[in-house]
């Protein structure tokens, strides 16, 4: 079964926001929208500083907190494991932005596809769709991978079937050490950040 | 790095402020039935005009019945059902008062039991998924619901009533209080527990002896929760934000 | 929906493939070019900055047609009153004044140009302005040396000093295999563009281990190892520090001894006065027979002007000996106190430094055996400018030298050049001198030679020999002179006067340069300014004339990609891409080329320009594809040319693929040798040794040129003069910025990633996705300076020198030194759009341009001591 996974991996993540970029375009999203973007982080005190950049969006979870709270039930969740926005049911109540943990929602007026319903990363789910109609593989093929990953210089983003134990980012969650975003809340996000590799 | 939200603003805090007191008015009306039907009817009119707020907030308003479209997991889809049978039960009261009375009554406590679960349901932000939200939305709305109510018609009954509320939403929010600290509401916490509680606890005792401050009592009793959830929506919601359980390795380790 | 190929080359750090998609005719988005993956060191992708030019080709305030200034007032608060004028009448006014020129002369009574251009940074716009250097080319002499932020916002002191010790204008590490890196405030994440970022993030992966030395933690801090939080301009000292430990406290077979005493001078006998031991007979330095030594020779000991210092029985030491006892008291102890880092930190380093150096392996790259040796140390801007830049400089390259890791696979590399000559080929740069050492085109310093009388207003050729006499070296001299010495002309020199024409293409000196507001007061007298213009701006405010060159995605050109270029462009490949139009230019928007041969035609040099062309001007020799020299040709038929020459020389004449092959294509490449990466085999095959550690050429030209300005009264460079030095001792560097206790504060700034090189400044969404980075907000200062300050943050609050201030909002950090405040990029706009709305302040209006801040390269340190309120 698949199930379509994202890692970023922080040690190679710079910040410089080509993916968010990229993403703006890919999806044109309006000034505002960030449907992937990469946090600048600190931790610690001077002169004992760790900076981090942290790309984040919607992590399609296993069990999203967005999903349930929908009254509409624009949002939903493919067998694949993409969680997808019916825009032409969401009423724009924005409940499924407060609901969502990773601040990954947005709604806005100014969106000229997708005016004043909610909206976020879709895993440029419809690149992925067209591309596997064309036979083509997601994270090996560009025509089949979302755009932060095509666009990312220093290789920190990776994107493919993280149930196939052959695919690139089975490799890469088997030989790294890797978390997820708040895995206390019990939302199961399908966005793994790798840190260090294993010992 | 923790952020604000801001999706819901005033009009969505009108639903829980006007919502969760029309409630805790019907059931205030429901104890004290024998006075007058003016708690229905303003119950009735306030939660109308909390879900109006709302549906000035959302998107897409001519789409606005596809909220009924996810009962099986959405509080937002139930409190919007609840709200049907409660105009329906409370329309029917003023026509015939029993039974539809204490079934509005009901209704409403459903309704406010709904409007508590979906805060609760709101995972990433720490002021509302505190379990103990449930309770303080609830008390919070039977206490204002009992001020309002004391604003129309006072009773022994109904100061009773209005002590009993205003000593469980102590309790509750106590409770909530110390499971979600937060600095946006500590004027308010305060409020209510010194106006919201003591003064009104005050007035309502000494409404026993001098009845014309039991409106005071009332005002006292509402006054603050309304703060208190407008502040809870609006000023308190800050998203978890970001954290990270461990710094990324660059290169190699550093001891 | 078609895909467009073209190149992004917005900053030094490219260039940089990429495909447009383009729908109906409107550009919509960029993307990698993915068919370069294989031969582009960057995976064929681009970075953000690339994805702002569908927003720049569609920016609302673009200027579309040609504009003519109204109001001849020029000053910050004069509204130019700009008109719309055709192309015709604009050429028209330019030609005029151009024609009337070459009837006066090309030299006004000074000797200098009557025509000045200003380029952008680092020659990239020259990958944007098609055929126009074949215009000046035709022209003749040209005032190239207005700066608009050389000096100040370059690596000028590793730029020069790189060059002379080992082809190095930019100094990279060998990113794919070096281990241990040093990185005194390089901030290769935010300025190494795609490729740097590629190569250091794989070398993350690898476990390469970077230690970020500076004040406060950059972006490049953050993805380092360690962070070493140095006070400001103290980078020498730490890095003495680091050769004291190597040469006094590890054990001497540590160091590659055979390294130093076979591929250096190091092993050269030096005189009593400081000069080489010479053979009585050639002239030759005498080598010692050991590394550390002592000996007596029958020698001449020859100095400046080729004055006779000894002869006879002379003694001397070998320079490596000088080398220790002068490192001697630069313990980490010593450091400590200077640069404010613990000294058993200090020592740490230069043993891990050590110890990764490998000293004695060897490594086979492409059948050759090479010496591995993975240790670097790069130096970012500030720190390789201005006062301290030498000696920074200096200690870089000693420390690869010690352990041999200079120019071999793993060490330092110096990528490029472009004072020394062939500028494609550093490798065929590579000469002998007389010393055995690599020449060098020093300007000359000798009594016949020197001369008084500069080409250009900077008058690099008087001032600075190091900054040679090539196309380049106008923009590598002390650019701020031009601007400086208009008011003041210090004696000697003839008087600075203003150019009759300035032209103006991608560079905004008004907000990019020091002491901005000096700058624009001498903008206002600026007779005559042709701004080929974007956008209004800063500059550009100043202009006469407005013209719109087609833009990225509009226009057409090709140009060399590959080989071994700046900061981590060495690549396995090289070749051509083609810049082409992905979509028709936007309103009366023309291409660069047309505009030039419009201009040649008009001013009656259409064949010494389609000469210039035909010669090569335009990056290849175009041979049996050249242009007929006597008609104006149509900017496809000369890039046609140029794609044919290109496609002929690249196939080794088999193949002559015209424009319409290059614009399917997009590149076409072949293989680059990676042992071409490392200039070392080059000069151990031709018998030559790096000159290091001692600079007796340095001494010698320092002291010739002393006397050529003293001979004429020319005493206001003397401090200058102090730099040339054999050794170079450390001086209290950070002193020099010392303004008194009522300014405590360092204020630095530091390389946006998103805002590099400054061009997409007026992009909205590139300002979007920048905020999500700190700093792009405001200032950033230490949380706990802020707490002590009362300052929250969003406060606004003042920075000010004594003479100038400016407001920001504070942005309180931990990664910063309590005593460093710092502002991100350059901004401070108030005429371009968008950028003039960000409320950001830039330090170069609080920067002094001063001659007591200019160090003998000519350069200056983007930095300045500030104090720090809440604003009222």
């Amino acid at each position: 079964m698949t199930r379509w996974a994202m890692v970023a991996d922080l040690r190679r993540c710079v910040g410089c926001q080509t993916c968010t970029a990229a993403c703006k375009q890919a999806n044109q999203t309006p000034p505002g929208v960030q449907w992937r973007r990469v946090l600048d982080m600190e931790m610690g005190e001077f002169p004992d500083v760790k900076r981090a950049f942290v790309p984040v969006g919607c992590m399609h979870c296993d069990d999203p907190p967005c999903m349930h709270v929908c009254p509409s039930t624009a949002t939903r969740k493919r067998a694949d494991g993409i969680v997808t926005i019916d825009y032409d049911l969401c009423i724009g109540c924005a409940y499924c932005a407060v609901a969502c943990p990773y601040q990954a929602r947005y709604k806005s007026s100014d969106d000229a596809l997708r005016p004043d319903v909610a909206t976020k990363c879709t895993f440029c789910v419809e690149r992925i769709d067209a591309g596997l109609a064309q036979g083509l593989k997601p994270s090996v093929d560009p025509e089949a991978t979302p755009a932060c990953v095509n666009s990312c210089i220093a290789q920190a983003l990776h994107f493919g079937d993280v149930e196939d134990p052959n695919s690139n980012i089975a490799a890469l969650l088997a030989e790294n050490q890797h978390f997820r975003m708040h895995e206390e809340l019990g939302t199961g996000p399908r966005f793994y950040y790798l840190w260090d590799r294993k010992a | 790095m923790n952020w604000l939200q801001k999706h819901w603003d005033a009009r969505a805090a009108l639903n829980f402020m006007l919502g969760g007191a029309g409630a805790g008015l019907m059931i205030a009306g429901a104890l004290v039935y024998a006075q007058t039907l003016a708690p229905v009817v303003l119950s009735l009119a306030l939660v109308a005009t909390g879900l109006g707020a709302v549906w000035l907030e959302i998107g897409k308003k001519l789409r606005a019945l596809n909220v009924f479209f996810n009962p099986m997991t959405s509080w937002m889809t139930r409190e919007s059902f609840v709200a049907l049978l409660l105009f329906s039960f409370g329309g029917a009261a003023l026509v015939k008062p029993q039974p539809f009375l204490p079934m509005a009554a009901l209704a409403a406590l459903a309704f406010v039991w709904c409007q508590g679960r979906i805060l609760r349901a709101s995972r990433g932000i720490p002021a509302w998924r505190a379990p103990q939200i449930v309770l303080l939305i609830v008390s919070t709305g039977l206490a204002e619901g009992a001020g309002l109510a004391l604003l129309l018609g006072a009773s022994p009954a109904l100061v009773a009533w209005l002590a009993l509320t205003v000593i469980l939403r102590a309790v509750a929010w106590t409770h909530y209080a110390a499971a979600a600290p937060s600095a946006a509401l500590r004027a308010p916490g305060k409020a209510l527990m010194q106006l919201g509680t003591v003064g009104a606890l005050v007035l309502a005792l000494a409404a026993t002896q001098f009845p014309a401050v039991a409106p005071l009592a009332g005002i006292l009793a509402l006054a603050p929760g309304l703060w208190l959830k407008y502040a809870l929506v609006t000023r308190a919601a800050f998203n978890q934000g970001y954290a990270l359980p461990q710094a990324p390795v660059r290169g190699v380790r550093v001891p | 929906m078609k895909r467009v190929a073209t190149y992004c080359y917005q900053c030094v750090a490219g260039p940089d493939l990429l495909t447009v998609k383009v729908e109906d005719g409107v550009a919509r988005e960029v993307e990698p070019n993915f068919a370069a993956a294989a031969v582009h060191p960057g995976g064929g992708k681009v970075c953000v900055k690339a994805y702002g030019l569908v927003q720049k080709t569609y920016h609302p305030d673009r200027v579309l047609q040609p504009m003519k200034r109204t109001n001849p007032r020029k000053g910050h608060h004069e509204d130019p009153g700009w008109a719309p004028i055709s192309w015709d009448e604009a050429l028209e006014l330019i030609s005029r004044k151009l024609v009337g020129i070459r009837k006066t002369g090309l030299l006004d009574a000074s000797g200098y140009p009557r025509v000045a251009a200003s380029f952008g940074g680092g020659g990239t716009p020259q990958s944007y302005m098609g055929s126009f250097p074949a215009f000046l080319a035709a022209w003749g002499p040209v005032d190239m040396g207005f700066g608009s932020g050389q000096g100040v916002k370059c690596y000028h002191s590793e730029h020069l000093y790189g060059e002379l010790w080992h082809r190095g204008f930019t100094v990279s590490p060998d990113t794919p295999l070096t281990e241990y890196l040093i990185s005194c405030g390089a901030n290769v994440e935010a300025s190494g563009g795609v490729a740097g970022v590629w190569r250091h993030a794989n070398a993350r992966a690898r476990g390469m281990k970077r230690v970020q030395v500076e004040p406060h933690l950059s972006v490049t801090g953050a993805c380092s190892a360690e962070w070493v939080p140095i006070k400001p301009k103290t980078d020498a000292a730490f890095l003495y520090a680091l050769i004291h430990v190597l040469l006094h406290e590890a054990p001497r077979e540590r160091l590659d001894a055979g390294f130093l005493f076979k591929h250096t001078s190091s092993p050269y006998l030096v005189g009593a006065h400081g000069y080489y031991l010479r053979e009585p007979a050639s002239g030759a330095p005498i080598v010692a027979a050991a590394l550390e030594a002592k000996e007596t020779h029958v020698a001449l000991e020859i100095g400046a002007d080729g004055e006779v210092l000894g002869e006879g029985r002379l003694e001397g030491e070998t320079a490596f000996a000088k080398l220790v006892a002068h490192m001697q008291p630069y313990s980490p102890e010593w450091a400590a106190q200077i640069c404010d880092i613990p000294a058993a930190r200090i020592r740490r380093i230069a043993n891990e430094y050590l110890d990764a150096a490998h000293v004695g392996e060897t490594i086979e790259i492409e059948g050759k055996t090479l010496p591995f040796r993975p240790v670097a140390v790069s130096l970012g801007k500030t720190v390789t400018n201005g006062w301290g830049g030498f000696e920074c400089c200096w200690a870089r390259t000693l420390l690869a030298t010690l352990v041999g890791a200079l120019e071999v696979p793993g060490g330092i590399l110096g990528t490029t050049v472009r004072l020394n000559r062939p500028m494609s080929e550093r490798h065929k740069s590579v000469r002998a001198d007389a010393d055995g050492l690599m020449a060098y085109p020093f300007n000359p310093t000798d009594a016949k030679h020197w001369s008084a009388r500069p080409n250009i207003r900077n008058a690099y050729r008087s001032m600075v020999p190091l900054a040679a006499d090539g196309p380049w070296s106008q923009a590598l001299g002390p650019t701020h002179f031009s601007w400086m010495f208009l008011d003041a002309t210090p004696p000697g020199l003839p008087r600075v006067t203003l150019p009759e024409v300035w032209f103006l293409y991608r560079t905004n000196p008004a907000i990019s340069f020091w002491d901005t507001a000096a700058l624009e007061d001498r903008m206002t007298r600026f007779p005559f300014v042709v701004a080929f213009a974007f956008t209004r701006d800063e500059t550009n405010h100043y202009a006469d004339v407005l013209l719109p060159d087609a833009t990225d995605l509009e226009s057409l050109q090709l140009i060399r990609i590959g080989g071994s270029k700046y900061i981590e462009q060495f690549w396995d490949h090289e070749g051509f891409a083609l810049r082409q139009p992905a979509i028709a230019p936007r309103g009366d928007a023309r291409d660069f080329t047309d505009i030039a041969t419009a201009l040649a035609e008009r001013t009656g040099l259409l064949e010494p320009y389609n000469a210039a062309i035909n010669k090569g001007t335009l990056g290849v020799r175009l041979g049996e594809f050249a242009l007929d020299v006597a008609t104006p040709h149509q900017s496809a038929a000369i890039w046609d040319a140029v794609c044919r020459a290109a496609s002929f020389e690249l196939s080794g004449g088999k193949e002559s693929n015209g424009l319409a092959w290059w614009k399917e294509k997009g590149l076409a490449t072949k293989p680059f040798p990676r042992t071409a990466w490392y200039l070392f085999p080059t000069l151990a095959a031709k018998g030559l040794r790096f000159e290091m550690p001692y600079q007796e050429r340095l001494l010698r030209i320092g002291t010739e040129l002393g006397r050529r300005l003293h001979e004429r009264d020319m005493n206001w460079w003397d401090r200058q003069l102090a730099e040339y030095q054999a050794l170079p001792a450390w001086k209290d560097f950070p002193g020099l910025w010392d303004s008194g206790p009522q300014h405590p504060f360092w204020l630095l700034t530091s390389r946006s990633m998103q805002y590099a090189w400054g061009g997409n400044v007026g992009m909205q969404m590139i300002k979007e996705v920048a905020d999500n980075i700190a700093g792009h907000g405001g200032v950033i200062l230490n949380t706990a300076t802020a707490r002590r300050l009362g300052i929250e943050e969003g406060d606004w609050l003042e920075i000010a020198t004594p003479h100038r201030a400016v407001r920001a909002k504070a942005v309180p950090r931990q990664g910063i030194r309590p005593d460093t405040l710092l502002l991100l990029g350059q901004f401070g706009h108030w005429a371009t759009p968008v950028a003039k709305d960000f409320g950001m302040p830039s330090m170069n209006s609080l920067v002094p341009m001063s001659m007591e801040l200019t160090d003998a390269t000519g350069s200056g340190a983007d930095i300045v001591r500030v104090s720090l309120r809440k604003a009222a």
